[in-house]
């Protein structure tokens, strides 16, 4: 026992104390804050940089329209708590448009205004517009030039049909958004969207756990071998406790990395109020976290260790086999079919996690942890059907390690030609 | 206690193409050195192999020091130098040689006494350098090669297994070896080391066992082998030349089973029943005037070319330890 707890510490911390391993745990919670902040951050930045008030408006509509033009620009800025910067108006009559367009048309091209924005009779009549500017050509900005003189046109018409200013005003301000609830044969079958993008993430995350850490076992046995160092391990532990502590170290860093990742990511989320205002951000970006069971939890830690111990196992029985990097890469593809095969099916299980696909591809042990966990958060699963895919899977892991483990032996110290099938299956009865 | 430290009882291994050991048997007694001879493929490191518990045998029983070689505190107790030898190339030598010794259930603080130790004897470490900070890629074959003595015997075994262990050495590793074997041996542990250069053999062993094609040749004590072989071969030199009387003494094939002729030197090999005294008699009955007339002991390489034979060493080159 004691000298296999000194095989996983050095597997572990040979492993950890890498450049690579470092940068990527830590690239990890850096992605995350950057997609969770990033789009609010660039927001507001936009906003405060926003062309969309730094600009000059002609009114000749004699209604005041360019006022609440402008005022509707400020709009945004002063929700997101920020002292507003209006766009100054020109009220002119409509002969005189044509003298002020010019004037202003020439501080434009002297990068004195950003653009100018003229309204006239027209405007009132038939909702149109005209603008001059330099960022003339960004589909954001007219938008925005679009929607506010919307609003106001819209704003002066129904105070025209007799409503006051406040109540017109809150006509125009409506927004209307859509909450997505998605209906399976279960009947509402989880929160829609968030689901599905936390399903597939929680899939991909297994996945590239698995083929990472599955190939790093490879890569680790294979140094053993060619390296020759197994020949000295071997004369002081079993190969079987070799096996395992290997299996065990580069799983157990595999999990700090994930726990790196998922405490970084609730510490960030309990946090973001702070970091968000601390960026000048009031108005959070609504993404509503999909609830999970802690059971399913459990649930998710058991298939991340049975998939992987499975996959790792087989992949360290590769890695027994061959002499070379190169022969690895060829000998590994089946058990790298087994995961792509999982991983080509995950859309179709999504899309109807209830379907025979799905179910089937829940109860095979080496695309169980990959599919069922991605189900789980989709769509609730009966336990007892959770339970029996685990216990197969368990199964199949504990006849993966007796398979490997008999390879790994023989193989460890096998040099020269890659064993054909029938050397392996000699292999496996010999030992 | 027992005073082998070694037993090895009837054992065989057979793979799919062919058998590596077979039915072989042998003893190596406590505090000894013991050299396994046998050409390349005769099934030295199968034997080897199958003492640490690596593979396992077909047939028979191992004992080390009066317990089964499967006794998992046994591998705690050897100290085994491969002959195919390797570290952890991203390692600290440090790093690489404590790993070693906790494998072999020594702890943190022991091993770091142990390899301090080590690595100023084998001038790893001076005032000006310590390579024990150094990755191991960092060093030279021979400064590789002794950091990989030292994870041999960091944990001071009982009984230390090298195969080969003169192959690929410098010179200077190769005497540092020499020096360490007669070291360990002056402080009553056992050696036990497996080679084809039988000049290293002959001078560092007590004891031998040739084996090739998996079977042993013969066994014992180095004087008792030598002593053994030595009635065979006499050393005869005449003054002038052999009359046909002398010749047809020589050609007496109940007594002599080949003579070398250098026409006023023989070598006469003596057939298994021939005795010296009587070849001596008959000769000076034949009128020959003797110069010398002396059993010679062979060199264990004469031993060895003479019982396993060209066929045994052509036939080994081919298959692996």
């Amino acid at each position: 026992m004691a000298k296999l707890w000194t095989v996983v510490k050095r597997e572990y911390l040979e492993r950890v104390r890498t450049k690579w391993f470092i940068i990527v745990t830590l690239f990890g919670p850096i992605f995350f804050a950057m997609i969770m902040v990033l789009p609010g951050y660039l927001s507001v930045k936009g906003m405060r940089e926003a062309r969309v008030t730094n600009l000059r408006i002609v009114d000749a509509t004699g209604l005041g329209i360019g006022e609440r033009v402008s005022q509707r620009l400020a709009a945004p800025q002063i929700s997101a708590g920020m002292a507003p910067s209006m766009a100054r108006v020109d009220t002119v009559t409509q002969e005189g448009v044509a003298d002020v367009e010019e004037a202003l048309l020439a501080r434009v091209v002297s990068r004195e205004e950003n653009g100018v924005l003229i309204l006239d009779s027209a405007t009132v009549a038939s909702g149109r517009a005209r603008y001059l500017g330099r960022d003339a050509g960004s589909v954001g900005q007219v938008d925005a030039l679009e929607g506010a003189v919307r609003t106001a046109l819209i704003g002066a018409r129904l105070e025209a049909l007799g409503l006051d200013a406040p109540t017109a005003d809150a006509i125009t301000r409506l927004r209307v958004r859509i909450d997505a609830e998605k209906v399976t044969d279960q009947g509402k079958g989880g929160s829609g969207l968030a689901g599905t993008v936390f399903g597939f993430g929680v899939a991909f995350l297994l996945y590239m756990s698995i083929i990472l850490y599955g190939q790093n076992i490879l890569r680790g046995v294979l140094e053993e071998k060619t390296t020759r160092v197994a020949e000295v391990v071997v004369s002081s532990v079993s190969p079987d406790v070799l096996l395992a502590g290997k299996v065990i170290g580069v799983g157990a860093v595999g999990l700090t990395q994930m726990l790196v990742w998922v405490a970084s990511g609730v510490l960030f989320w309990e946090q973001r109020s702070r970091v968000f205002s601390a960026m000048g951000i009031q108005n959070m970006p609504q993404i509503s976290f999909p609830t999970i069971d802690p059971l399913v939890l459990v649930a998710l830690v058991l298939y991340f260790i049975l998939g992987y111990t499975f996959y790792a196992s087989l992949f360290a029985a590769v890695g027994a086999m061959v002499g070379s990097q190169e022969e690895a890469q060829q000998a590994s593809q089946p058990v790298l079919m087994l995961l792509v095969f999982s991983i080509i099916f995950v859309q179709p299980v999504m899309t109807n996690p209830t379907g025979q696909l799905a179910l089937v591809m829940s109860w095979l042990p080496f695309s169980a942890p990959i599919i069922m966990p991605m189900r789980m958060t989709a769509t609730p699963v009966p336990p007892l059907e959770i339970a029996g895919s685990l216990f197969g899977l368990a199964l199949a892991c504990a006849a993966a390690i007796w398979l490997s483990a008999r390879i790994y032996r023989v193989g460890l110290l096998m040099y020269g030609k890659r064993p054909s099938m029938r050397e392996l299956l000699r292999w496996i009865r010999q030992s | 206690m027992t005073e082998l430290a070694l037993e090895i009882r009837d054992v065989s291994k057979r793979y799919a193409e062919h058998v590596a050991v077979k039915q072989l048997s042998l003893a190596v007694p406590r505090g000894t050195v013991y050299g396994l001879l046998g050409p390349n493929g005769a099934g030295k490191t199968t034997t080897i192999r199958m003492v640490l518990n690596v593979i396992g045998p077909d047939t028979g029983s191992i004992t080390v020091f009066g317990q089964s070689h499967k006794d998992p505190t046994v591998l705690d107790r050897l100290g085994y130098l491969p002959e195919e030898r390797g570290l952890y190339k991203k390692m600290s030598v440090r790093d690489v040689l404590r790993f070693l010794a906790e494998l072999k259930g020594v702890d943190r603080k022991r091993a770091d006494r142990g390899i301090d130790e080590w690595l100023e004897r084998l001038s790893l470490r001076t005032p000006e350098k310590d390579w024990g900070k150094a990755k191991v890629d960092e060093l030279s074959r021979g400064m590789q090669q002794k950091v990989q003595f030292i994870g041999t015997l960091l944990h001071d075994p009982e009984l230390v297994i090298l195969d080969e262990p003169f192959s690929g050495l410098d010179p200077i590793n190769a005497q540092a070896l020499k020096d360490t074997v007669v070291e360990l041996r002056r402080r009553g542990k056992t050696v036990i080391f497996s080679t084809h250069l039988m000049d290293n053999a002959e001078r560092l062993c007590d004891s031998v066992c040739i084996i090739a094609r998996g079977e042993k040749v013969l066994d014992g004590s180095l004087a008792a082998v030598k002593a053994e072989n030595a009635g065979r071969t006499v050393a005869v030199a005449l003054d002038g030349g052999a009359s046909a009387a002398v010749q047809e003494v020589l050609q007496d094939r109940a007594l002599v089973l080949r003579a070398d002729d250098h026409s006023r030197y023989f070598e006469v090999e003596l057939t298994a029943s021939g005795d010296p005294q009587v070849l001596l008699t008959r000769l000076i009955a034949a009128g020959a005037v003797l110069q010398r007339f002396e059993r010679v002991q062979p060199s264990l390489h004469q031993i060895f070319l003479q019982r396993v034979g060209a066929a045994g060493v052509e036939e080994g080159m081919s298959g692996h330890g």
